[in-house]
Parts: structure tokens; sequence; C-alpha cells
């Protein structure tokens, strides 16, 4: 009976109040069809009230999908887009600069720089301490600029630029609170001190700022790239799409051959240093093309640290931005005027006596150095003895209208070379304005203003057949694999060849003759040719008596010149102040030294020349009117095959190894024979058979 | 006997033991569907889900390497900066000279061999002159 009474069973479970309740609607008198009704409306409107806030909550939800997705989709999606994705700038490596033969003169490589964010850092000073205790070598001055800059609440502020990888790593250790690292490229110049007036030097923000820098620093720069870089909630990068890949800045190549300007450097501060001079330039040029192998100035600098320099002397290239009178040294234009036109011949006797001329317009007369009166002499020994009474007659000769065409010609008043900035066209005066006077001073070197560059130019000229080369340091430039040479451009026919072979014929009298002044300038198995110049400084507007501007130029071998080199030498003060005794030796040095260095042979009783083939190709670019290659060997024969008779196996290997042959052993023993015989002409790879015995059987 | 007591009073009894339910292939058909048609939204969702992470993972690690291509390259231009450093003429003079006790060759003691270009015939002789060899190539 408890299924079909269920709800008795109900009446008993509940407590008696309820029991209570349930017997009234178990009564008789228990709502009817109303009561289910109100009941019924009762639940339905507590379900359209609970509908109700659904759909209001679901319409607010849908509303603020709304109010997301279409009234702020812009701004949240730029929102997210900042937060999400960041744009990298991708700097571009500045491009190398390397010598003729591919070695490395400037070269950028990364590095840290420290800055911070002095609007989060709370305690400057405690950061400034840990620091400097990072970097191991703060100033008191550096450290207390530090303090200032990071107290002074702004975003951003550098602390140090460019640092070394052992610093930036104890920095990044420290991991000190408004402190971060950025990449940034830094020049280095692994030479140093090397061929630092043609490099010239980089600011902080990679920017050139002199030199090759400088000139060509749009092409050497490069192009900065974009990368979209996207990264999730802790900051690392996801994924990372290239917008634009930066393009390296091009090399140059230039023709600076870095073995030469070594040489050219350690000479010319040897001489400057022993003449105790104020400084001094070397320039090493190949007269076929006027490509510079050297260009040297002292003092230098250390580009690495341009900031250290103090002194702006040691920044300036005085090869091609000072200029000079160059004394004697330019009689070689006076001379080449007079042959060219035919105003005198190679024998024509000048009467230099008494060894003075006086003109009108001047005070003084122009005398012979040393006080000399050399009589009646050919015109040779004009040159030969650089007598200057000899040379103001040839250029009065020659006339005004002439020795201005010949100066021009050699490319003086003029920029020769374009390349640098700073080139200076040195001075001349107009030829309306020349007087007597003025011709007489310009016929000795004087009264003109040249530059050492324009100088080695001119006499390369002479050495090379009269043609006159544009004088370049750059070789080629080299953008994205392909490489562009710079051919040699004649400018000119400065003069013809006979007259540049009479010139180089009195030229070799200055340096073989016993009567020349250039005799320290001789060097041992080379025909040199070349003329001193001396001449006195404009020192507070009078020329003066103790500081001179002394010179060699000069070109060898003579008859095939490689080599056209000018030395001078700014006022020395140790010893008499002669190009011939000062700038003279430094030239040899340099000459004797760069021809070793070129593999160039003697000129002078050559040794009986050894043939043998050489591998082809094996220049890049070969050099005009070159056609033969070289190598420079030991004399003690070195280049021959060598003698291994009576040597072990193993000792006969060795030597015969480090001469590039290939060796065939047979028997056992020491050597007996040999073949390719001792003395027999080296041909490297070649294959040599040795036969050996026993030492008994020696004996 | 109120009519609550008899809604509850009232038993069915229901005898469908030897009813034998005809299999409704139709329905049949369509649950397999409707199944399919999840399961292969489930599988696209672990797809979608399973790519996506494989692209966070191949991210971070492309990135990675990267990042190390980008320290080793360091590396190399930092290393071929030493090279240049160590191989600057003034450098190795200095060793060569005070290290070494090298000289520089006194004039005299160094000769020059001129090396011809290779001819462009099969064999040429090549001799040193008054010497005693000759070489054909």
């Amino acid at each position: 009976m408890k299924l079909r009474d269920p709800l008795a069973r109900l009446s008993h479970l509940l407590p008696s109040k309820g029991r209570a309740a349930l017997t009234v609607l178990t009564s008789s008198d228990r709502p009817g069809e109303a009561f289910e009704d109100a009941w019924r409306g009762n639940v339905k409107r507590r379900v359209i009230v609970v509908v109700s806030l659904l759909a209001l909550w679901a319409a607010a939800i849908e509303a603020r999908f709304v109010n997301l997705q279409v009234v702020q989709h812009k701004f949240l999606l730029n929102e997210a887009e900042n937060r999400q994705q960041r744009l990298l700038l991708d700097k571009a490596k500045r491009g190398e600069i390397v010598d003729r033969n591919g070695q490395i003169l400037a070269y950028s490589v990364d590095t840290d720089t420290i800055f911070a964010v002095p609007s989060e850092i709370k305690k400057p000073a405690e950061t400034v301490a840990a620091l400097c205790h990072a970097f191991g070598d703060c100033t008191p001055e550096e450290r207390a600029d530090l303090v200032t800059r990071l107290s002074s609440g702004k975003a951003f502020a550098y602390v140090r630029r460019q640092i070394g990888p052992e610093a930036s790593a104890r920095i990044a250790k420290l991991k000190l609170e408004g402190i971060g690292l950025r990449t940034e490229t830094k020049r280095f110049y692994p030479k140093k001190e090397l061929a630092s007036h043609v490099l010239g030097f980089v600011n902080l923000d990679n920017v050139g700022l002199g030199g090759v820098e400088s000139a060509y620093n749009k092409y050497i720069t490069g192009l900065d790239g974009r990368s979209l870089v996207q990264v999730d909630a802790k900051g690392r990068t996801v994924q990372s799409r290239m917008q634009q890949p930066s393009t390296p800045g091009g090399t140059v190549e230039l023709t600076i051959d870095q073995y030469v300007q070594h040489i050219a450097e350690r000479e010319l501060l040897a001489g400057v240093e022993k003449f105790n001079a104020k400084g001094g330039t070397a320039i090493v040029m190949d007269p076929q093309t006027g490509e510079i192998l050297a260009e040297a100035s002292y003092p230098n600098f250390n580009p690495n640290f341009p900031q250290d320099v103090r002194d702006d002397d040691a920044r300036r290239n005085r090869a091609i931005q000072d200029t000079y009178e160059p004394g004697s040294t330019f009689k070689i234009v006076t001379a080449s005027a007079a042959f060219e036109e035919g105003v005198f011949k190679v024998d024509d006797i000048i009467d230099t006596n008494p060894g003075q001329i006086k003109l009108p317009g001047r005070s003084k007369p122009i005398t012979e150095a040393k006080g000399h009166n050399y009589g009646a002499i050919p015109f040779e020994d004009v040159i030969v003895k650089s007598s200057n009474v000899g040379a103001v007659k040839i250029g009065l000769r020659v006339g005004a209208e002439l020795m201005e065409r010949y100066i021009s010609r050699f490319g003086f008043g003029q920029v020769v070379g374009h390349e640098l900035y700073g080139e200076s066209r040195g001075q001349l005066s107009p030829l309306s304005q020349l007087t007597e006077s003025s011709l007489a001073s310009m016929s000795m070197g004087y009264e003109v203003g040249v530059t050492p560059l324009q100088m080695v130019t001119a006499v390369s000229a002479v050495a090379n057949g009269g043609t006159l080369f544009q004088p370049h340091v750059i070789r080629a430039v080299i953008q994205n694999g392909v490489r562009q040479a710079v051919a040699p451009k004649p400018i000119r026919q400065a003069i013809n060849a006979n007259t540049a072979a009479t010139v180089t014929e009195i030229m070799e009298q200055v340096v073989v003759s016993p009567h020349g002044t250039g005799g320290l300038a001789k060097i041992d198995g080379y025909q040199v040719a070349g003329k001193t110049g001396t001449a006195s400084k404009v020192v507070d507007g009078h020329y003066s008596k103790t500081d001179y501007n002394v010179s060699f130029v000069g070109f060898v071998p003579s008859r095939h010149p490689r080599l056209a080199i000018l030395v001078v030498i700014d006022t020395p003060r140790n010893g008499p102040a002669y190009g011939g005794s000062v700038a003279a030796p430094i030239f040899k040095n340099i000459a004797e030294a760069a021809l070793r260095q070129l593999g160039v042979p003697r000129s002078v009783n050559p040794v009986p020349p050894l043939l043998i083939t050489a591998p082809a190709n094996t220049i890049s670019q070969p050099l005009v009117n070159a056609p033969v290659e070289a190598m420079v060997t030991d004399a003690s024969g070195e280049s021959l095959v060598p003698n291994v008779h009576g040597m072990s196996a193993r000792e006969a290997l060795r030597v015969l190894g480090k001469a590039g042959l290939v060796t065939r052993v047979s028997g056992d023993g020491v050597v007996m024979t040999q073949s390719p015989a001792a003395g027999a002409p080296l041909d490297r790879g070649s294959v040599i058979s040795l036969q050996l015995k026993r030492v008994g059987t020696v004996k | 006997m109120s009519s609550i007591d008899v809604e509850y009073a009232i038993k069915k009894d229901v005898r469908n033991n030897p009813i034998v339910r005809e299999a409704d292939t139709r329905q049949r058909e369509d649950f397999a569907r409707t199944a399919g048609a999840w399961a292969l939204i489930v599988g696209m969702a672990l797809f979608a889900a399973w790519q996506h992470f494989e692209i966070l993972r191949n991210g971070y690690q492309i990135e990675k390497l990267q990042h190390e291509r980008a320290q080793e390259e360091l590396l190399n231009r930092r290393l071929r900066l030493t090279i240049e450093t160590l191989t600057s003429p003034e450098r190795i003079e200095r060793i060569a000279m005070t290290e070494l006790h090298m000289v520089v060759p006194p004039p005299g003691s160094t000769l020059v061999i001129e090396r011809m270009t290779p001819a462009k015939v099969d064999k040429a002789i090549v001799a040193r002159a008054g010497a005693m060899s000759e070489i054909v190539r």
C-alpha cells in the first residue's frame, strides 16, 4: 500500500509543521485548477526572469564583443601588434677596406653598447658603482658624469658605447635595473696606424670622417634592413620575418700595398727621428699606372682612437693637403720645358759665373747653395749639381708663358687625385702676375706651392715616358660579389718620350755622378734616377735660414721604372738640412726594401737570368707594362734544386719537401745520386729521384 | 480515493519481451555520420592545435638557431679581426727582429729570379744561361 499512498508516506517523513501544511493541502478543499494555473504562472514568470537575465547577460557579452571587434577594432589591433610584434632594425655592416692583396685594413664587428633608462633607476650612485666595478677602468670624472646622467630621470641615456665582449658579459651578469645592452657595429683598424691618413676614421655613429672612410662613406655604409618579430607574453621571439634584408656596404680595394706602406712609414719615422724633424711625407707610386702603393705622413694617428688625438697636425694628410715650395726638385719641370721646346740641348753650356745672379725687383741676388760657383757648365750639370743660377737662366730663356704651360701640363696648380677630400690645388701665380723675378724663383722651385702628390705624379710622368696619370688610391670597388676595377687614367701627355728619356738620363747622373747631389740615394744593383730639393720655409713672412723642407724624388729602376718615390722632410734639425743628406737616404731605404718586397730584378750587372716557367694568372690584376712576374730567392741557391748528396732519406725528404719537390726514393742508406742534379733550375712540384746506398758503400 | 491516489495506483503491466526491435539502419547511418562529423571536427581541432603548438615550438627553435648562427658569425668576424691584427706587418717585423733575432738581408744577398709567363706552345725550353741543364715541359 505504500505505493498507493505516497502522500501518507510523505507526511510521515515531514516534521509536524510540514505535516500540518500537507494536511491542509490534502484536505478536501485543496486547490483545483486555479491553484495550478497560479503555480504555473508563477513558474513561468520566474523562468521568464531567468531567461531574460540570461538573455541580457548574453546580450551584454555580445555587445562587449561588438565593442571590442568593431568599435575598438583598430585601436586594439594596434595595441596587439605593439605588444606581440616588434619591428627590428637590421643595421647594415660597413664594408671592408682592403689593400691591393686583399689584406684587411678596416673592418666592422658587432659590439655591445650599454644604455640606461634613468627614470627606472632608483639608486643611481649604487648602479654607477656596480657598472664601474664591471668596467674596471672608470675615471673619477666619468663616474661623476654617469651619476649625473643616471639621476636625470630621462627615458634614455648612453652609459658606454661599443665596449668589449668581456665587459659586456660582466654587465649582463649584474642584471641591473634600468640598465640594458644593445648591439652596435664598431669599426676596427687592425693594422693600427698603418695608412691611417688614407683610411681616415669614423665617429661613434659609423660615419666616415676622413680619408677613404669619408670620401666613400655612402658606398661603404650600405642599407639598413628591417625584420618583423613576433614575441610571446614573456617577450621571447616566436617568429621573425625579414621585411627588407640589410645590404652590407661595398668593399673598397686600395692600390696600397700594406707591406710597402709599412716600409714607407717605418723608414719615414726613422728618418724623422734621426734628423729630429717636425714631420714628413713619403709617397710610393707605380709610375706606369698612377697607383699609389704607399702614402705615409708623419705624425700619424691610430684611427681606432681618433678621439685621443690631441694634435690636429697628426690627422692632417700631408701628402695631399700640405703645399710646400719644392726647391730644386722643380728643376725637372724647368729642364723638361727647355728640352721639349728646343730652347736648350743637353750639351749646351750655361755660364753660372760668378755663382750668383741679380735680377730687377730683388734686393738680394740669387746664389748657389753653399756659396758655390760652378762656372760654365753643361746643361746636364745644372741639374746634376743643382745650380740655382743655371736654372734661373734656363727658366728666363724658356719664358713665362712656356713655363706656365709646362707647370700646368705636369699637373701643378690643379687637383690631380679627386678621390680624397681636402686635396690642395697648390699655389701658382697667374701668368699675368709673373714678373721676371717670380719666373726666376719658379725655375728653381720657389714661389710655387705644390703638394707631395703633385710632385710624385709629375715625376712619374717623366718615368713612364711622358704620360701624366691620375694618381689614385682606389683599385677596385666590390659590391654584391661584383668587382669593378678602376682603370689607370692617363690625363695627358705632359712631355714626349725623347724629352722624358733625356731628363731621365740627367736624373740618373744626379745619383751616380760624383758631383751629383743625390749620391746617398744610390742602390746597389739598381739604376736610380732622382733629384734632390732643399727649400727655405717661409716663417713670419720671410724665408727662414734655419727651417727647410728637404726632399728627394726619383724612380727606380730608372730604365724600366717600377716605383716612383718622393720623400719630403719638414724642418730637419740634426745635421745639415739638404735633400741629398736627409731625404735621399730615406728614399734609398724605402726603395731598396720595396724593390725586394715586390721582387723587382736588379738592373745593374744583373745575374745571369734564370728563367723558369711560372704558373699562369698568379696576379688577379696585372700591372701595366709588367708582363714578367718575379720571385725573390736567396742568393745561396735555394731557387735551384738543392744538393742532398750524403743526406739520410729523412733529411733529404725534408729539404726537398721544403723546396716544393716530390721525391721518389729507391734503396736505403744515404743519398748517392739525385735526378735532376743539384743546381738545376727549380721547378716546384716536379719529381726528383734519389738513389740511396748504405754508408759503408760510400766509404 | 483521491485522484492523486488513482494516479499512483495504476500499474501498467507491459510485457514487451517478445517484441523484437527492428534495426533502424537509417538512424544508425545518421548516428555514424554525426559521430564521424564530430570526430572529424575534433580531429581537425586537435590537428589545428598541434599545428599551432608545432609552429610555436619550431619558431622558438628557429630563433634559437638564428641566434646561434649570429653568434657564430660574430665569433667568426672577431677571429678574422684577431688574425688581421696578429698579421700586422709592424708586429711581425717586431717579433722577427726582437724575439727571433732575424735581420734584414744585406744588399747583394738576395737575387730575383724572373719568371716568364708560360708560353702558349705545347713545349717550351727554359734553361739557365751557361748552365748545364735543360728542362723540357
